[in-house]
């Protein structure tokens, strides 16, 4: 009876325990694909608060001048020579409550425009990252999944 | 014993709740390589994404106004009314459209749409033996419609676009709705491949009324970016095909044309003899354009386009009961009255909320 009850209690500690570590804004935190596969966002925590910057660019090198693309579209022209690998477009997001963080903004740098932005976890490798303009229902939800190391590497460590 | 048990039971529960965080830890710094990564869901595919660099943005919601210049109405005979020519001044509209992603997905889009335009001509001294004018410049024509468009990829390199309308056409007012049953079905279907993000392309076929009639017309999609990313096309042909300039990514410049048409019934506010009930203009025209699009703030942007309207079709059909008929390029069946528009030079200027 007694063995019953400490089985039953240390289940009940570990579920409580399984959930919190679940319900934590630092399941955001990794390295994300944007679905156009054209980068990877390094998604980390400062203070309270979540950003993500470009760690890798499918197309790293400007073709005609073949020097390390920048931020060439930034309105702010003296923006327009930083680097976009490393670039923050993610910034101040806040965990809200399970699987949803709000009152950030996303930069794209395709067109120089900034974009209020909420994300949500699908699951633990899936977020809908949605950029909208003023009212979410203008605005576009891109999907962006989760990369880790390729198992072949971890093999071969 | 049970106690120092219970202890280690949770510390190994601690332990394994932490590399549930742990496994979303970032790569150490000075190990970092990001070439070698993979989905950590092993299932997850890529998808080809229906943009390519530098393509003009999608409008969510615009707000136009459509001008064209002085041009001459040459209308045949039909029953007992004799051909007459009348000079319209103007003829100016506007043009509502709303294009909503309601599904956004990497492996798929559906958007919905809906628009209204109008053309309404300015007619001096109409005369009153020339009834198809008179109704044109007491009436106007509108078009209002519904749209979806779904973008389907298949892989990284292959994708299928289609899209559909409806649309409701005539000289009709709002409080003179004519019949569902008049509604006329667009559609189209395109198989794409996507070789970079410069250049996507495919072929498809319609069912269009672009040309005034309904028809079933091949489509051939072509956009492409040059590698300095300063030109580049944006083809659907043959309901459109531009030349892009790209100054930057808030200010581009096309020149090309857009081919715009359909049926539309007239008489629906029973102002003319029966003789018209059950009649339809076949309206089509080409407009060779210069186009310049920039953002006036941010995610608002304006559309100036300027060119030639040339008349490509006005004629008009019978089409009793509101059935449908095909006709295409080659057949010989008769229209009720033949009307021929003269050419002339037209402005669109619009504002528009454009898509992240």
């Amino acid at each position: 009876m007694i063995n019953k009850f400490f089985a039953l209690t240390t289940l009940l500690i570990c579920s409580i325990l399984f959930c919190k570590a679940q319900d934590n804004g630092d399941d955001l935190i990794g390295i994300w694909e944007p679905s156009s596969g054209k980068a990877r966002v390094k998604i980390e925590k400062i203070g309270n608060k979540y950003y993500g910057k470009i760690v890798w660019l499918k197309e790293p090198l400007d073709p005609v001048n073949k020097q390390p693309k920048v931020d060439k579209n930034n309105p702010d022209e003296s923006m327009r020579t930083v680097p976009l690998k490393g670039y923050r477009l993610l910034k101040d997001f806040e965990f809200k409550s399970k699987a949803l963080w709000e009152d950030g903004t996303i930069y794209d740098p395709e067109n120089g425009s900034t974009y209020n932005c909420t994300i949500k976890m699908k699951d633990k490798n899936t977020l809908d990252i949605r950029g909208y303009i003023g009212v979410s229902a203008l605005g576009r939800t891109d999907v962006w999944k989760r990369l880790e190391i390729a198992k072949q590497e971890i093999k071969s460590n | 014993m049970k106690f120092t048990a219970l202890i280690l039971l949770l510390l190994i529960c601690f332990t394994a709740s932490a590399q549930i965080t742990d496994s979303t830890t970032l790569i150490p710094e000075e190990e970092e390589n990001y070439d070698n990564l993979s989905f950590a869901d092993g299932n997850a595919k890529r998808f080809c994404t229906s943009k390519i660099f530098d393509l003009s943005p999608q409008k969510l919601i615009s707000i136009g106004y459509d001008f064209q210049g002085g041009y001459a109405i040459n209308s045949d005979t039909i029953g007992t009314y004799a051909p007459t020519t009348v000079r319209t001044n103007y003829s100016q509209g506007l043009r509502l459209m709303a294009n909503i992603p309601v599904i956004s997905r990497n492996n798929i889009i559906v958007q919905l749409g809906a628009n209204y335009l109008e053309q309404r001509y300015q007619i001096d001294n109409t005369p009153t033996d020339n009834l198809l004018s008179t109704n044109l410049s007491r009436n106007g024509l509108r078009s209002t419609g519904l749209n979806t468009t779904i973008f389907k990829p298949l892989n990284e390199r292959n994708f299928i676009i289609a899209q559909a309308s409806a649309d409701l056409n005539g000289d009709y007012g709002f409080n003179t709705i004519p019949s569902l049953r008049l509604l006329r079905y667009s559609g189209a279907a395109i198989f794409g491949w996507k070789t970079g993000d410069r250049r996507m392309f495919g072929v498809g076929l319609s069912r269009t009324y672009r040309v005034g009639e309904m028809n079933y017309i091949p489509i051939i999609l072509w956009n492409w970016t040059s590698l300095n990313r300063k030109w580049g096309t944006e083809v659907l042909f043959p309901a459109r095909a531009h030349v892009r300039r790209t100054i930057n990514s808030r200010n581009m410049f096309f020149v090309g044309y857009e081919l715009e048409g359909n049926s539309y019934k007239i008489n629906s506010r029973n102002t003319l003899p029966s003789d018209f009930d059950n009649l339809e203009i076949r309206r089509s025209e080409l407009r060779f354009r210069a186009m310049y699009e920039f953002s006036l703030y941010q995610f608002i942007w304006l559309s100036v386009q300027t060119g030639f309207r040339y008349n490509y079709g006005f004629n008009v059909d019978d089409v009793s009961g509101g059935n449908e008929f095909f006709r295409g390029f080659f057949g010989n069946q008769p229209y009720a009255m033949i009307n021929t528009i003269g050419n002339t030079f037209y402005a669109l200027v619009s504002i528009n909320v454009v898509s992240p």
